[in-house]
């Protein structure tokens, strides 16, 4: 990569269901948090990049009546649908070009406006799937737990203990929305049941939340900035079709690791990365996720939670804010990985700061099974 | 001679559903104020301190500044007209709001020459969409300046400010 | 730094009103196939697919998810952008800046839109979603519907472009004649560009005239269509671009400004501040930071050709003042002498514009498109006879405050 990109502000609200609040109000907030942050005004912003989706806010063009909030009054601005992450790479793209030299980039989702499950069944093929009427995020997911389970040799203690981690972690996460110190892997697996495997505490909760994150270029970066974060590396990628790729694993996210992995000089993930923020919005994506990411082999995934590797003082920290399954605002759950990767770099983490980080990669996704995903890997100076 | 028409052949067709009207929104009580006002006839705006624009009816938060609108200021009941269109006579069939006919519902006269016009009350800094009375379409000119027009009974509602009228 | 890049194929499906041969993943891979035949190359060489149309009409949420595997997105890096009236216009721009930035060699572009998936005409649901939010809010504190009926109903499929155009001849002079003129060389024009919707081979102003009048000063002969289609575009960094396409429409300049809300209403039902929706501030700016990206100070004189985004002839003459074409208030008299026609000095929309062909979700992709088939000779029957050396494509959505502003040339930059 070219030119250096780094990150010298960052936000996120304190994501619940049903927040107090107006769409408009929940952004500005925010907005205006990260920019006293980076320490720049708004006038000092050159492009804004924000990310949500029509079906889930409840409006054609969701972003038209929040350019205003967002702080682009007279400013270039895009909308880069689905997870926040994918709107940060468009906006460092748009950096490295030199067409602007500092970016701004929001995510939100109201999920208590309509419910993210049934907009996951929009999704689907609307010839023959939505037809049935059986698909949706949740019936996809519980498939794909069922074959990895099959497969592997999973059990769903395995998927609860994954649980039982996040959520534990999360209780010290001010922001989080569901905190639970002291569930046990007996709780979760006794708690609702949706479609088995897949029970109420194995997966995201219902999210109202923002997160927005300011880039900068080197020179302007270093120049307000006492500790930016800087981008090494960034990768994309998009699996086939539900019906027609392979469940049983994350080939897109692979596909975008090692481009992130490339781009960033990673060859060893488990000895390079200090920590992982990851968006799981199952407990058995976080196995999957890791298996993808290169941390274990295929099938593999559960020893990491098992032998403490990936727990908030083990070798190699997976979702010390809890992850998604303590709060899930969906689009802008990527970006709220990358705000927690650069608290964590900055040491701000506060109650759930793990010692020592320097590179931390941070993971979004969005579609049913993850099917697009989104890597970005950080590192502090 | 005419449009060139172009014909395709059919195929299959699936139906499906969206339900639009099952989204719930979270409002502010922004329009319960304005409304509230006019009950008393009058008009409230919103007063950015950054850059003293008003904004009528009031809204939450200044873009060109980036702070929030607290400040309120009332404005005139007169105003000037920035723009018009004058419909032609209303046909009962030819436009639905919602599934429902204008006329059949009451809400419109067939035959009815309705003006829709912009006013810009004197001392805001925004337009409001509403419908000029006691006025004949060729007398309507751009800066005309117009008086607002009270529902008989004032409820606190937004429909209190029936519209405007010329001021003669 | 900025990278060059380069358009080097273009494709469009033939857009009508009911395109009820083919699915929306067919309608979107027809133009993706005719872009990678035109560019001569395969998907194996595309590197990043960039996709984008306005879900609300069609009704399925984030489509490229389903029919990613028509248009290539499966096992590559594909980002979706949507931003209204605009969206084809930031995935134009979005492909350009993936390949600028050095992150990826080769990009594909597509924008579509199927509107007959719609069951009321004309997306209404679509479009009636947009505000439909505030809407709500405003019923609830007693919105008077007749209010309500007679303002949109006047304006019915035009909205706010009714008021806008009474603004501008409020504020040059142009007289409903001038708005006949132009409607009538865009039909024209479409008849010689066979994707084109309303196609009226030799149309005259006075076979505008006789239309009916929907409110002063439009007529139905003025508006635009509501089509089906799709368009898509291969951009690709200078090595490839120059062994792949003899004359390929280079990226000289692009910017996304956005204005406050144009229509009236902002979030919740407030007011904006914007009197004037003519004014456009957003255009202005946008095409003073592309000038400047592409090195050109005198757009009246450097610029050729013109696509501009124009569903109402008003617009037409509208945006052309805003983004330097024309002096304030007199695009009118310019385009009177027939400088806009194909013939002319500067043609503005000859493949017919917005005005005969609306795609919503490709159209803003479609003006880019056309504006870079002029620079490369491939526009057929409507290529007009001078050389195109500076192009420049023009985009407006939201609710009228949102644009995509776009300088293609025949040289890379610098």
């Amino acid at each position: 990569m070219g030119e250096k990109i780094g990150i010298i502000g960052y936000a996120q609200s304190h994501h619940q269901y049903e927040v107090q609040k107006t769409r408009e109000d929940l952004v500005f907030d925010v907005v205006k948090e990260a920019l006293a942050k980076a320490g720049i005004l708004r006038e000092e912003l050159g492009t804004v990049v924000t990310s949500s989706t029509d079906f889930l806010d409840g409006r054609t063009i969701s972003n038209v009546f929040l350019s205003m909030a967002v702080g682009a009054f007279l400013k270039d601005e895009s909308k880069v649908e689905e997870d926040g992450t994918s709107s940060l790479m468009y906006a460092v793209m748009k950096l490295i070009t030199g067409a602007y030299d500092v970016a701004l980039v929001e995510a939100h989702t109201i999920g208590w406006g309509f419910n993210p499950h049934q907009v996951s069944f929009y999704t689907v093929d609307p010839l023959v799937d939505r037809q049935f009427g059986v698909l949706n995020d949740v019936s996809a997911g519980a498939l794909q737990a069922k074959m990895y389970m099959d497969k592997y040799g999973v059990s769903e203690g395995d998927l609860a203990a994954v649980a039982v981690k996040n959520l534990g972690n999360g209780a010290v996460n001010p922001y989080a929305s569901r905190r639970m110190a002291d569930v046990s892997a007996t709780e979760v697996l006794k708690s609702k049941m949706f479609f088995s495997p897949i029970t109420e505490l194995m997966m995201s909760p219902i999210t109202d939340g923002c997160a927005v994150v300011i880039l900068a270029s080197e020179k302007k970066a270093r120049s307000v900035c006492k500790n930016p974060v800087w981008i090494e590396g960034m990768g994309n990628c998009q699996d086939p079709y539900l019906r027609d790729r392979n469940l049983l694993s994350l080939t897109a996210l692979k596909k975008a690791g090692q481009a992130a992995y490339q781009m960033a000089g990673i060859s060893d993930p488990v000895n390079d990365l200090d920590l992982l923020e990851v968006s799981e919005r199952y407990a058995h994506e976080e196995l999957m996720i890791c298996e993808a990411l290169g941390l274990a082999r295929e099938g593999k995934g559960k020893f990491l939670v098992e032998n403490g590797v990936t727990t908030k003082c083990g070798e190699l920290p997976v979702n010390p804010s809890g992850g998604a399954l303590c709060a899930d605002p969906i689009c802008a759950t990527g970006l709220v990985r990358v705000v927690e990767c650069c608290k964590q770099i900055n040491g701000e983490a506060e109650d759930h700061q793990v010692s020592g980080v320097k590179k931390a990669l941070a993971h979004g996704q969005f579609g049913i099974c993850s099917q697009k995903n989104t890597v970005i890997i950080l590192g502090g100076e | 001679m005419g449009y060139v028409k172009d014909e395709r052949p059919e195929t299959m067709m699936v139906e499906g559903d969206w339900q639009v009207g099952a989204y719930r929104y979270k409002a502010p009580r922004l329009l319960e104020e304005y409304a509230q006002n006019l009950k008393n006839k009058k008009i409230v705006g919103s007063l950015c301190m950054g850059c003293g624009k008003v904004i009528v009816q009031p809204r939450n938060i200044c873009g060109r500044c980036h702070r929030r609108m607290e400040e309120r200021k009332i404005v005139s009941e007169w105003g000037s007209l920035t723009c018009f269109v004058v419909s032609p006579p209303v046909v009962k069939g030819k436009y639905k709001l919602f599934g429902l006919d204008p006329v059949d519902t009451g809400a419109l006269k067939e035959g009815e020459v309705m003006i829709p016009v912009f006013v810009r009350f004197d001392g805001s800094d925004s337009n409001i969409a509403c419908l000029l009375f006691n006025a004949k379409p060729e007398e309507v000119f751009i800066g005309m300046r117009v008086k607002a027009v009270w529902a008989k009974e004032l409820k606190g509602a937004m429909s209190d400010l029936d519209g405007v009228e010329p001021i003669r | 730094m900025f990278r060059n890049c380069a358009i080097i194929g273009c494709g469009q499906t033939k857009h009508t009103s009911k395109r009820r041969d083919v699915s929306a993943a067919e309608l979107a891979a027809e133009a993706v196939n005719a872009a990678l035949v035109d560019a001569g190359i395969t998907m194996k060489d595309v590197d990043c697919v960039v996709s984008g149309n306005m879900q609300g009409f069609g009704g399925i949420a984030q489509p490229e998810q389903w029919l990613g595997d028509w248009i290539g997105c499966a096992g590559k890096p594909a980002i979706r952008i949507a931003t209204g009236g605009t969206t084809g216009g930031s995935v134009g721009q979005g492909a350009c800046y993936t390949v600028a930035s050095g992150m990826y060699n080769v990009s594909l572009a597509v924008a579509w839109e199927k509107h007959s998936d719609s069951k009321e005409a004309g997306a209404t649901t679509g479009l009636a979603h947009v505000g439909m939010g505030n809407l709500f809010h405003a019923l609830a504190y007693g919105l008077s519907l007749k209010n309500l009926i007679a303002t949109t109903a006047v304006g019915a499929a035009a909205g706010v472009a009714v008021y806008q155009a009474r603004y501008y001849m409020q504020r040059s002079g142009c007289r409903q004649e001038h708005l006949d003129m132009v409607a009538a060389k865009n039909r024209r024009c479409a008849a010689k560009n066979p994707y084109a919707h309303l196609q009226w081979p030799n149309c005259q102003p006075e076979d505008i005239a006789k239309t009916d009048l929907i409110a002063y000063p439009f007529r139905y002969g003025h508006v635009c269509p509501a089509s089906d289609g799709a368009s898509a575009i291969v951009v690709a960094e200078e090595k490839f671009a120059r062994k792949h396409c003899k004359q390929p429409a280079w990226f000289k300049g692009l910017a996304s400004y956005s204005d406050e809300e144009n229509q009236l209403q902002s979030e919740n039902y407030g007011g904006v501040g914007v009197i004037d929706p003519s004014e456009q501030m957003g255009a202005r700016v946008s095409a003073m930071k592309a000038y400047k990206m592409a090195g050109i100070t005198d757009p009246q004189k450097e610029v050729d050709l013109a696509e501009i985004y124009q569903p109402f002839p008003s617009q037409e003459l509208i945006f052309s003042e805003r983004l330097g074409l024309f002096d304030e208030g007199t695009a009118w008299k310019h385009m009177e002498k027939g400088e806009t026609d194909i013939n002319g000095r500067l043609p503005i929309s000859v493949s017919g514009g917005v005005n005969a062909t609306n795609a919503i979700g490709s159209s803003a992709l479609q003006r880019i498109l056309e504006a870079a088939l002029q620079i490369m000779g491939k526009a057929g029957e409507h290529q007009v006879p001078k050389k195109v050396k500076t192009a420049v494509a023009h985009g407006w959505g939201g609710v009228t405050n949102y644009i995509t502003f776009t300088v293609l040339g025949d040289t890379p930059r610098g």
